[in-house]
């Protein structure tokens, strides 16, 4: 049985102007899998992850066919269920670690908080599973990071920070957000290694959005790639190079190489699509 | 009316006014859906008509007096209001007072901000020893209680209204400098700032055509929400008679007189009150709702 | 001699008593009409030897020469004919108040010159947008074209070198493409000399024919165009950032079919 189940997403924002749909008519099965979602800024990539946790704010309004998780209805979900379903089977890192981690809190107060308000640990087996959970992320002098304030962190540092907050409870599922565009190149490398460990080890579904398909592609099973808010192609991540949709293979080849041909990089034909 | 509305709102603008034009359409239309500031704006509009419209308006001349009709009760017939101790019809007096708040708000409104603004974006576009200077001058300013300094000053200075009025600016433009000052530091280290400085810009073109700009929505908040203030620290000049002179109505002054019958006729004292009270709260409900229109965070999206 | 020549810069920040390189004794020289590549990770100093150029850098050490001549301490006016420069977030670097009319006029005004209105709007279509935007508010446009607008402001006074600092790391990857293309479509035309700094190495790679890699300020490698695609590095940095730069990532499982 898949894990999440989403037919016939849409999300609408009212606007002065008219409703705007940023996401019109998406639907996916995730199982305990990597699955990438693809597309540029407006896309609706972004407004897909925060649907899937009901985390879209007035005047956006999410309406589906169906939405499940783990069989669980999740669309008409009470608000009271949702927040217990959130960060505890379901969880989600955000593109920039500096907005997503309280600045006035040391980052061990952070981590223990959930377990010892939520699952009512005691201070020492808090930490303890705390430290556990950084050193998961690979994280060397875990003592050192549970008493530095976020600001003392690197990018890449408060970006594993935020997984191993978000993997404490062991979730089902984890929606990452962009969760390496902000970090340096060799620095993505080891967050994405992270990641794909964790999904291996402890069987988790992650679904892992993105603009970079070339990314995607390497890291994910199985990919969707998003334009206008609509899915255009769905499509195993090993047979990404012989994606048949125009706005896939334009997405692929616009992007220079190393050691390509000098001339202009092709562009999208924003007519066609 | 629908032409108008479609030029207004054209994507394109075909020149610099009909671009300026726009947005001034766009922000009116943004304040329009804000229900207070809506109210807050006709409460301003309505002291503008009262004060120009004050002689045809007003039922009776607001400086003759009539002891045999003194200290008529609200609602007496000829003099709604009623009448103060000397049977000066009250609401006449009340109207005539808008055009004194008013001139008063005008002059205090081109002076302190500009001033305020002037050092803010001075001290914030330059720095170091020019910004520790000015910023000094500012908190030697903001340490005396306001009500205080304008006493001094205007006691060195003698009553009468225009004293009042400097007396008032120059006390409330640090407020505003420190404002500019907040805004200009976060603007100068902006890449559109360093953009303008790489094209050869002097600092003077960059602080008045690029740093203004930004900081004005702010200044321009803060003066609407000042205004109930400056209302209110002229009519406490007026009540302790430094102010404007008698026998001028002027609201802080009509409080100041009916002191006396507070207790026996309190109409005296309370209408000009709520006269200040309800343009205070004219000015503060426009100010939070130019806020929302004008603070450029929110007005971005 | 070159064209730009930067010699042993050092650039030192003073913040709270502490002082930290952000440059350190970097050298470099470019030819006219050459395009040169800075890459490097955040904090390896690769923007700041483009502030530093512009003066907006406290040099500690070193020089810098433009066409033989020592800059003045004040940039000055003649500096900004001659050198300007295009920034990363083209979100940040419009004036938000200023119409595009203005933000593309401000650079003719301040230097006095004439045919103001046929400037601009033969500026815009140089850029490839249509003249009717002329009017509109950076808010109105999307962020490849607030690029352009961006880019055009730096043209409007005929600089002869471009500093492109990150151009195209805020946009998307179509929208990118379309600004390099430009780019270079613009370095043709009006003969410009390009230092542009990337922290992706495939598109420096596209953009430059010589390339130095940078870390923590100092100069790690400098490379060039054809000893990049043959894997020709002598430092083991500039292999990982070759090997983790996402084109290798994608053609280690598979070879591009194209």
């Amino acid at each position: 049985m898949s894990l999440l189940e989403v037919r016939n997403l849409r999300v609408t924002f009212d606007t002065e102007t008219g409703p705007v749909q940023a996401v019109r008519g998406v639907s996916f099965s995730l199982g305990r899998e990597r699955l990438g979602i693809v597309g540029e800024s407006g896309s609706g990539k972004t407004m897909t992850g925060r649907a899937v946790l009901r985390l879209i704010r007035p005047p956006g309004r999410i309406e589906a066919e169906a939405m499940t998780f783990d069989g669980q209805d999740i669309l008409n979900m009470p608000e009271r269920e949702m927040r217990a379903l959130r960060g505890k089977r379901i969880g989600m890192v955000m593109q920039d670690p500096k907005y997503s981690l309280n600045p006035v809190m040391t980052v061990g107060r952070q981590l223990t908080e959930g377990l010892r308000l939520r699952d009512r640990l005691g201070r020492a087996d808090a930490v303890a599973k705390a430290i556990a959970a950084l050193e998961a992320v690979q994280i060397r002098d875990p003592h050192r990071v549970m008493d530095a304030y976020p600001h003392e962190l690197s990018g890449g540092m408060g970006q594993r920070v935020m997984i191993a907050m978000m993997l404490i409870p062991e979730p089902d599922l984890l929606i990452a957000d962009e969760p390496t565009s902000a970090l340096d190149v060799t620095v993505q490398a080891e967050v994405l290694s992270i990641l794909d460990g964790l999904v291996r080890d402890r069987g988790m579904g992650l679904i892992f959005i993105s603009h970079d398909l070339r990314l995607v592609a390497r890291f994910c099973d199985r990919v969707l790639v998003m334009h206008k808010g609509l899915v255009v192609e769905e499509i195993a991540a090993a047979n990404l190079l012989a994606a048949k949709h125009p706005y896939t293979q334009g997405l692929l080849n616009c992007l220079p190489r190393i050691g390509g041909p000098r001339g202009p990089l092709p562009v999208l034909d924003r007519t066609g699509v | 009316m629908t032409a108008l509305r479609v030029w207004l709102g054209d994507p394109n603008p075909a020149s610099r006014r009909q671009a300026r034009l726009g947005q001034l359409w766009l922000a009116w239309r943004r304040i329009r859906r804000n229900r207070l500031a809506m109210a807050g704006l006709v409460i301003v509009a309505v002291l503008l008509v009262v004060a120009a419209f004050a002689p045809w308006i007003a039922p009776h001349d607001p400086l003759v007096q009539d002891l045999s009709r003194r200290l008529l009760p609200p609602g007496t017939p000829g003099n709604l209001l009623g009448t103060d101790d000397f049977g000066r019809d009250i609401l006449s007096r009340i109207i005539f007072g808008a055009r004194i708040t008013l001139y008063i708000i005008a002059l205090v409104a081109v002076t302190a901000p500009v001033l305020g603004l002037l050092i803010g974006t001075v001290a914030g576009y330059f720095g170091g020893w020019v910004d520790a200077t000015l910023m000094r001058l500012t908190d030697i300013f903001l340490a005396f209680p306001r009500l205080i300094l304008a006493l001094a000053l205007v006691a060195v200075l003698g009553p009468g209204i225009e004293n009042a009025v400097l007396a008032i600016a120059l006390t409330a433009w640090p407020p505003y400098a420190r404002v500019a000052r907040a805004e200009t530091l976060t603007v100068r280290s902006s890449d559109y700032i360093a953009a303008i400085r790489l094209q050869g810009a002097s600092a003077a073109r960059i602080i008045a055509g690029h740093v203004v700009p930004m900081c004005l929505p702010s200044v321009i908040i803060r003066v609407t929400l000042d205004m109930a203030g400056v209302i209110l620290i002229a009519a406490g000049l007026g009540f302790l008679g430094l102010g404007v002179l008698p026998p001028t109505p002027e609201w802080g002054l009509m409080i100041s007189s009916g002191r006396k019958f507070l207790f026996e006729q309190w109409w005296v004292a309370t209408m000009p009150g709520l006269a200040i009270f309800i343009v205070s709260l004219g000015f503060n409900l426009l100010g939070d709702g130019l806020r929302d229109v004008l603070d450029p965070r929110s007005a971005s999206r | 001699m070159s064209f730009i020549e930067i010699d042993n810069l050092t650039v030192t920040f003073r913040a709270q008593g502490r002082e930290v390189r952000a440059v350190e004794g970097v050298s470099l020289s470019v030819d006219e009409r050459e395009s040169y590549g800075l890459v490097g990770e955040s904090g390896s100093g690769k923007s700041t030897i483009l502030r530093a150029i512009c003066g907006m850098a406290p040099v500690s050490g070193g020089s810098i020469r433009i066409a033989g001549k020592v800059l003045p301490a004040q940039r000055g006016r003649a500096f900004s004919a001659d050198v300007q420069m295009v920034f990363q977030d083209p979100y940040a670097s419009l004036h938000p108040r200023h119409t595009i009319d203005r933000t593309l006029s401000e650079p003719l005004a301040i230097h006095g010159m004439p045919d103001r209105d046929a400037r601009v709007v033969q500026a815009l279509v140089d850029v490839g947008l249509p003249p009717a935007f002329r009017f509109r508010y950076p808010h109105q446009l999307s962020g490849g074209q607030r690029q352009r607008v961006a880019i055009a402001r730096a043209l409007m006074l005929k600089p002869r070198i471009l500093l492109l600092d990150e151009p195209t790391s805020a946009l998307d990857a179509s929208v990118q493409a379309e600004v390099l293309n430009l780019l270079s479509r613009l370095r043709e035309e009006q003969g410009l000399t390009f230092l542009m700094v990337s922290h992706d190495l495939a598109v420096i790679d596209h953009m430059c024919d010589r390339i130095m890699v940078l870390q923590h300020g100092r100069t790690v490698e400098e490379i060039s165009r054809d000893d990049l695609a043959k894997a020709n590095m002598n430092t083991p940095y500039a292999r990982s950032l070759f090997e983790a730069s996402a084109d290798r990532m994608l053609g280690s499982t598979t070879e591009p079919a194209r």
